[in-house]
C-alpha cells in the first residue's frame, strides 16, 4: 500500500487584516490573510512544515524530498537540498525543486507517491510553500495568503492510500509572472476562473474518480485548490459533486489563496475528520489541472493531523498596512550584514545547518558550537557529534531596539536545549510578553539577512505556544 | 612586579564627540599632557604602548599609528588589543617590560577615534550566523535580566548607578556627559535593549589618555609624587558566554580571576581599596562587578549604591571620575583614562571629586562581556 503517513501544516503568525488593505486603498475586504514574516519565504516555511510533519520521526527514514512553490527564494539554487539539511536526511535523498504554477505541491506529492511506488524512494518528504506577492492595491493583494503544507509518503503506516490519479494539462493564460517581474500578474479573473479552472479542475477530478470506480457522490471531501471559494464550488459542481456537502471548507476567510500548499492543507483538513474508507480528491490547478483520489485507511483515526484551527491559533495582527509591505520587503528594511562564505557554510555545515552541538565522552557535557576541547573537563578530541532538540527554554534574554535588524524590537535569548546544549538565537513570531526567563521556545529555521547579493538562512527561537 | 613600577606622568584629553580632533590629533594630546606632567621629553620614551580596538578606516591599525602621530621612531611600539580591557591591559604590559628590566621609560597610550565611523555604536564582530543580532548592550542585558531575575532587582536600583556616576562626572570638566540625571529620567529614557535605557548605557566617545611609567628607583628624578603600581591582572574567559550551558550569568569570572591576581601581586584584599574606577558600559555591569571584585558578596552590588556606599562620600567610592557613564568609552582609552583617574586622586589633584585620604585605588575593566578582565590597584607609597 502506498500513500500518506503523515500530513502538517505551516501557517505564518503575522496576520494582516484586510480592512486594513481596504484602508489603505479605498473598497471594502473581509477577513485576515497570513503574512510570511521579514525572515520567512517559501524555503523556511516548508522547513516548518517538515520539521511539524516529522515531529518524533527519524528523518534517517526518509530518502526522497520534493519542495513544491512559485515564490521560492532561488530561480538558481536548488531549495529542497536546503529543507532536506535542516531537516537532517540523509546525503544520499533524492530531493528535487517543482515550480512552475501552484500545480507544483500536487505534482511534487504525484511524484513522491510514484517514487515509493515504484520502489526508487523507500519514503519521501513533500513540502508545498508559497510567499506569493501581489501588486499593491491589486485584487489579488487582498486575496493570497502565506503557508505551507508537508506531507510524508510511505508504504508503512498509511493513513491515506493512492487509488487513483489524473491530469489535464493545455496551455491557459491565467496566472504568471516572468522572469523580470516580481509581482504575480493576472488576467481577467472570472474568464479564468471559469474557462480555465472550473473546466480543467472538473475533468481532471472526473477521470480519477472513473479510474477509481467512485461515483461522484460516494466522495466525502473534495480538496480543491483554487482561485477563489466560488470557482472551487463550481468545479464541484461540474464534477457531479455537491459543493454544500462535499467541498473542503476554504482558507480564504482566515489565511488567503495559499499557492502550492494549498490543496494540501485543504487535504489535511479533509483528515481530520475522515473516517476510515472515506475517499478523498484533491486536485490543483494551473495550465491544466491535477487530481488525485485517496482513501483513508484504518490508521487515521490513530494518526491524524493536526487541525487546521489549531495550526491557525495564536495570530498575531500586523499593526498596520506598512508593516505588511515592510515584512514582504515592497518597502526597503533590511540593512546588509556580512555573508557566511561558501567555504564558512561548507566547513560548518552539520553545526550551523544540521544544527549538531558535540557531546563530551569524557562527561557528557553537550556543547555548541562544536569544539575540539571540553568547556566542562577539558579533555581533548573526545567530542561525540550532538544532535541539538529543536525545543528548549529562555535562560536569560534581552529585547534590543538597536540591532541591525528589519523589525524592532528584537528579543534575543540564550536558549537552554532539551537534552543538552546551549544556544544564544534571535527570538522570532513573539508577542510582547512572551520572551521571559523560563519561556519554553522552540527552534525554526529562517531568513537569517542578506549580505553580498545572496540569503543567509539560521535558526531562530520562537515561543513554543500551547496548541502550537 | 609590585613597587617596581612608577606612574610619573599622565595626560587625558576631554572625552566626547571630538569630531574636530583625528586619531593621531587625540594621541598627541594626550601624549604631550603626560610628557609636561612628567616633565620628560620625547627623547626620553625608550618602548611604547598603544591600547586601541578598532582596526582604522581601510584596515589594521598597528603601533605606527602611535609612532606616526608622535614621531617616535626607531624603538619598540606595540599595539595591545583586549576588547574593552584593551587600555588597562596596554598599561599591564609596560608595567611587565619595566618590571622585566627591560626599559626605564615607557609610554602608554589609549586611544579611539568611535565617532569618524558614521554608523551607531560600535560595530558588530564575530560569525556571520552564529549569535547574530547581538549588540554591546544586548549582550551585557544578557546577564542582567538574569541576574535581576534571581536577585529581585528592578531597574531602579541600576538607575542609581547612572545618577550617582553622572553627579560625579558633572564636576569632571574631561567627562563627555558633564550632567546630572535624576532618577526618573534614567527610567523613563527610551530602552536601548531591555532592561537598559539609553541612561543606563555609556555613550559612544573619542578620547584618549596617557601614562608614562619608569623603573621604581628613578622616579624620584621626575617632577611629581610618583605613584606605584601595586599589582595587575589579567584574565581571559570565554568569549561565547551564552553557549555555556554551565554559565549562571550572575557575574564575570574574568574580573573575579583578575581581581585574585592583582589582590595577590599587591599583598591586599578588596578590603584594603580606597576607591575604584570600575567598569560601566551599562548600569548593571557596575553593580555586579563591584560584587566581582570583592567589595560586597554576590547579590549585594545593589545594595551597596543604594546605601550610597560607593558615592563619593562612602566608604567605596567606585567611579569618582564619572566612570565610563558619564565620562565616556572610548574602548583603548578607556583603561589609560582609569589609570590617570587613579593617578589624579592618589596625588589629591581630584578638587571636589577628590576621595579623602586615599591611599589605594584599582581600575578594572571587563570586556566581552565577561570575556577578558583587567584590574589594576595603584598606589600613594
Amino acid at each position: 500500500m502506498v500513500g500518506i503517513t503523515r500530513i502538517a501544516t505551516y501557517f505564518p503568525r503575522r496576520r494582516l487584516d484586510r480592512a486594513l488593505i481596504a484602508k489603505a486603498w479605498g473598497g471594502r475586504a473581509a477577513g485576515t490573510r497570513t503574512v510570511a514574516g521579514f525572515d520567512e519565504d517559501a524555503l523556511t516555511m516548508a522547513s516548518d512544515a517538515v520539521r511539524a510533519c516529522l515531529e518524533s520521526t527519524d528523518p534517517a527514514g526518509f530518502d526522497a524530498l520534493h519542495f513544491a512553490s512559485t515564490s521560492a527564494p532561488y530561480a538558481e539554487k536548488q531549495v529542497a537540498s536546503v529543507i532536506a539539511t535542516a531537516a537532517d536526511l540523509p546525503r544520499q535523498a533524492r530531493v528535487a525543486d517543482f515550480g512552475g504554477s501552484v500545480r507544483a505541491g500536487l505534482a511534487a506529492l504525484s511524484a513522491a507517491l510514484d517514487a515509493v511506488g515504484a520502489g526508487s524512494a523507500r519514503a519521501a518528504l513533500v513540502a508545498a510553500a508559497d510567499a506569493r506577492l501581489a501588486e499593491p492595491e491589486s485584487e489579488l493583494e487582498t486575496v493570497l495568503g502565506d503557508g505551507a503544507a508537508a506531507v510524508a509518503v510511505g508504504r508503512e503506516g498509511v493513513v491515506a492510500e493512492l487509488v487513483s490519479a489524473a491530469s489535464v494539462s493545455e496551455e491557459f493564460t491565467c496566472l504568471w509572472r516572468t522572469d523580470q517581474q516580481r509581482y504575480v500578474q493576472v488576467s481577467e479573473p472570472r474568464f479564468g476562473a471559469t474557462y480555465g479552472y472550473a473546466r480543467d479542475v472538473a475533468e481532471a477530478v472526473t477521470a480519477a474518480l472513473r479510474k477509481a470506480e467512485v461515483p461522484p457522490g460516494r466522495v466525502t471531501r473534495l480538496a480543491l485548490g483554487a482561485p477563489d471559494a466560488r470557482a472551487a464550488a463550481e468545479a464541484a459542481k461540474r464534477a457531479g459533486c455537491d459543493p454544500a456537502r462535499q467541498l473542503e471548507a476554504s482558507l480564504v476567510a482566515e489565511a488567503g489563496i495559499l499557492g502550492s500548499g494549498e490543496p494540501l492543507a485543504l487535504l489535511s483538513r479533509s483528515l481530520e475528520t475522515a473516517s476510515p474508507g472515506d475517499f478523498l480528491v484533491v486536485a490543483a490547478w494551473g495550465e491544466g489541472a491535477d487530481a488525485l483520489v485517496f482513501r483513508a485507511t484504518e490508521r487515521l483515526p490513530a494518526a491524524r493531523p493536526r487541525p487546521l484551527a489549531d495550526r491557525l491559533a495564536h495570530g498575531l495582527a500586523l499593526p498596520s498596512y506598512e508593516r505588511y509591505l515592510r515584512a514582504r520587503g515592497v518597502l526597503p528594511a533590511e540593512p546588509m550584514g556580512e555573508p557566511v562564505t561558501a567555504m564558512i557554510e561548507w566547513k560548518e555545515l552539520k553545526q550551523d545547518v544540521r544544527l549538531y552541538g558535540s557531546r563530551c565522552e569524557a562527561c557528557g557535557l553537550v556543547q555548541y558550537p562544536q569544539a575540539r576541547v571540553c568547556l566542562g573537563c577539558r579533555a581533548q578530541d573526545r567530542m561525540a557529534d550532538h544532535k541539538l532538540a529543536k525545543r528548549g527554554q529562555v535562560f536569560t534574554f534581552t529585547i534590543d531596539n538597536l540591532a541591525p535588524v528589519a523589525e524592532h524590537p528584537m528579543p534575543m535569548a540564550v536558549v537552554d536545549v532539551d537534552g543538552g546544549g546551549r544556544l544564544y538565537l534571535q527570538v522570532t513570531d513573539a508577542a510582547d510578553g512572551e520572551v521571559k526567563v523560563g519561556a519554553p521556545v522552540e527552534l525554526t529555521f529562517r531568513r537569517l539577512h542578506e549580505a553580498a547579493g545572496n540569503r543567509n538562512y539560521f535558526w531562530k527561537a520562537r515561543p513554543a505556544l500551547a496548541s502550537s | 612586579m609590585k613597587d617596581q613600577v612608577a606612574v610619573i606622568g599622565v595626560g587625558c584629553t576631554k572625552f566626547g564627540d571630538r569630531f574636530e580632533r583625528g586619531f593621531e590629533d587625540l594621541i598627541c594630546d594626550a601624549a604631550f599632557a603626560a610628557y609636561e606632567d612628567a616633565g620628560i621629553e620625547a627623547a626620553d620614551i625608550q618602548a611604547a604602548y598603544l591600547g586601541t580596538y578598532l582596526p582604522g578606516p581601510g584596515g589594521g591599525k598597528a603601533a605606527v599609528s602611535l609612532a606616526d602621530a608622535l614621531r617616535l621612531y626607531d624603538r619598540p611600539i606595540t599595539r595591545v588589543e583586549n576588547y574593552c580591557a584593551t587600555g588597562t591591559d596596554a598599561f599591564r604590559n609596560g608595567c611587565l617590560a619595566i618590571a622585566a628590566g627591560v626599559h626605564d621609560v615607557v609610554l602608554v597610550v589609549g586611544a579611539e577615534k568611535l565617532k569618524d565611523r558614521g554608523g551607531r555604536g560600535i560595530p558588530r564582530l564575530g560569525h556571520p550566523l552564529l549569535a547574530r543580532g547581538n549588540t554591546a548592550p544586548g549582550l551585557f542585558a544578557l546577564a542582567a535580566n538574569r541576574y535581576m531575575h534571581t536577585f529581585g532587582l528592578g531597574r531602579e536600583t541600576l538607575a542609581k548607578v547612572a545618577v550617582k556616576n553622572h553627579k560625579n562626572g558633572a564636576q569632571n570638566p574631561k567627562a563627555h556627559l558633564q550632567m546630572e540625571v535624576t532618577e526618573e529620567q534614567v527610567l523613563k529614557a527610551p530602552i536601548i535593549a531591555w532592561p537598559f535605557g539609553l541612561l543606563d548605557c555609556c555613550p559612544t566617545t573619542d578620547g584618549a589618555a596617557a601614562a608614562i611609567i619608569c623603573r621604581a628607583d628613578l622616579a624620584k628624578r621626575f617632577k611629581k609624587p610618583a605613584v606605584l603600581v601595586k599589582g595587575a591582572g589579567l584574565a581571559v574567559a570565554t568569549g561565547r558566554p551564552y553557549f555555556d550551558p554551565t554559565f549562571d550569568y550572575l557575574g564575570f569570572r574574568s574580573t573575579q580571576a583578575a581581581a585574585r591576581q592583582a589582590y595577590a601581586m599587591a599583598g591586599i584584599t578588596a578590603r584594603d581599596v580606597d576607591f575604584a574606577e570600575v567598569h560601566d558600559c551599562f548600569t548593571w555591569t557596575e553593580i555586579s562587578n563591584v560584587e566581582d571584585l570583592g567589595f560586597c558578596a554576590k547579590g549585594e552590588g545593589g545594595r551597596l549604591v543604594e546605601d550610597g556606599r560607593t558615592a563619593l562620600g562612602g566608604d567605596i567610592p567606585v567611579n569618582p571620575s564619572g566612570g565610563l557613564k558619564s565620562f565616556g568609552h572610548p574602548i583603548g582609552a578607556s583603561g589609560v583614562r582609569m589609570i590617570y583617574e587613579c593617578v589624579v586622586q592618589l596625588r589629591g589633584e581630584a578638587g571636589s571629586r577628590q576621595v579623602k585620604d586615599a591611599e589605594l585605588g584599582l581600575a578594572h575593566n571587563v570586556g566581552g562581556p565577561g570575556a577578558v578582565s583587567c584590574v589594576v590597584v595603584l598606589g600613594r607609597s
